[in-house]
């Protein structure tokens, strides 16, 4: 089941994928499935859950014996496809650490000064980097 | 087996032709990313000033509706903005399934390095029907919901964002105070600090 389910979360990445190396996608696009597959769920089972703190996504599991067939496989795909995109997010300083401090010097550390100094310099930049911030969704 | 492989196959097509209708008429993150961007002067304003300042309007001119916009509201209107509509479950401050997409969507243009490190106000309006108070209050929550899920879900950096309510203080149509389209949650780009 779990093999399944993972089998079936790449399916839905590698369909919707924009770009050529993009294996993950949008908040957007991963949560918008929560919404469809599972919106009848969530209002009849969880009233009072909130999207804040994963608030829906923790109500469903509890409630996961009364969902429908659709919304328990998606809220888990849903789940994974956040979780990546979050990871993503997380490894670009470190996968870019070398590209930053060979075409980057001296620009400001924080607030996205260096990312924004990243993606005027791709042309230059290593490939690894590069990857690393498609998979961040930050083009 | 087969059916959860189907299952799984619907959902991708699903995935692919809503972001196939997103290009032509739905809200796109680039769309949020454009209006943000490119904050030119620094805003010496706070969250907690705005909200004050609405407060105020409603004890000093008080009434059914705010006679007049607030003294803030040219300030305001001279930085870069965005509107999206968000819905709520009636009277309550719950996002609805319905606008899970717009949420993400805001998460998805936050994050990107365009509007990184720049400060955000998230301003929840409401339309003239009901007590002014109440609404200040109402759309304040509302606010602080949408700012909750983009900090904790989606991990939006929080120091960036700050949440105000201004109730139907600054209408988007004045001459139609009772309509949906003041009803709406205003992304404002305050600038690098």
């Amino acid at each position: 089941m779990r093999r399944l389910i993972f089998a079936f979360t790449t399916g839905v990445m590698l369909v919707a994928a924009p770009a050529a190396f993009a294996q993950t996608v949008g908040y957007a696009d991963a949560i918008k499935i929560l919404a469809a597959s599972c919106g009848k769920d969530i209002d009849t089972y969880c009233k009072s859950a909130t999207l804040a703190n994963n608030g829906i996504s923790k109500c469903l599991e509890k409630n996961q014996s009364k969902l429908s067939e659709q919304c328990n496989a998606d809220r888990l795909t849903v789940t994974a496809l956040i979780q990546a995109r979050l990871a993503a997010q997380a490894e670009v300083p470190q996968l870019c650490q070398r590209d930053a401090a060979q075409y980057c010097k001296g620009v400001k550390a924080g607030a996205g000064h260096v990312l924004r100094c990243l993606l005027k310099a791709q042309p230059s930049v290593s490939k690894k980097c590069n990857t690393a911030i498609d998979l961040a969704g930050y083009r | 087996m087969n059916k959860l492989l189907l299952a799984g196959l619907s959902a991708a097509f699903l995935a692919v032709s809503a972001s196939g209708l997103a290009a032509q008429t739905k809200l796109s993150r680039n769309e949020i990313i454009n209006s943000l961007q490119g904050a030119q002067q620094k805003v010496d304003l706070t969250a907690d000033e705005l909200q004050q300042a609405a407060l105020e309007n409603i004890r000093k001119y008080p009434g059914a509706n705010a006679p007049n916009t607030l003294p803030l509201a040219d300030k305001l209107a001279s930085l870069r903005q965005f509107n999206v509509e968000i819905t709520f479950d009636f009277d309550s401050a719950r996002i609805r399934p319905a606008s899970y997409e717009t949420i993400g969507l805001i998460a998805d243009a936050l994050h990107t390095p365009y509007l990184q490190g720049q400060t955000f106000f998230i301003v929840g309006h409401t339309d003239a029907k009901g007590a002014r108070e109440y609404n200040l209050e109402l759309s304040l929550k509302r606010a602080q919901a949408v700012r909750e899920a983009l900090v904790t879900t989606f991990r939006v950096p929080g120091e960036y964002l700050f949440a105000v309510g201004l109730g139907e203080e600054q209408l988007r149509d004045p001459s139609k105070p009772d309509a949906a389209i003041n009803r709406r949650v205003q992304l404002i780009n305050l600038g690098y600090r």
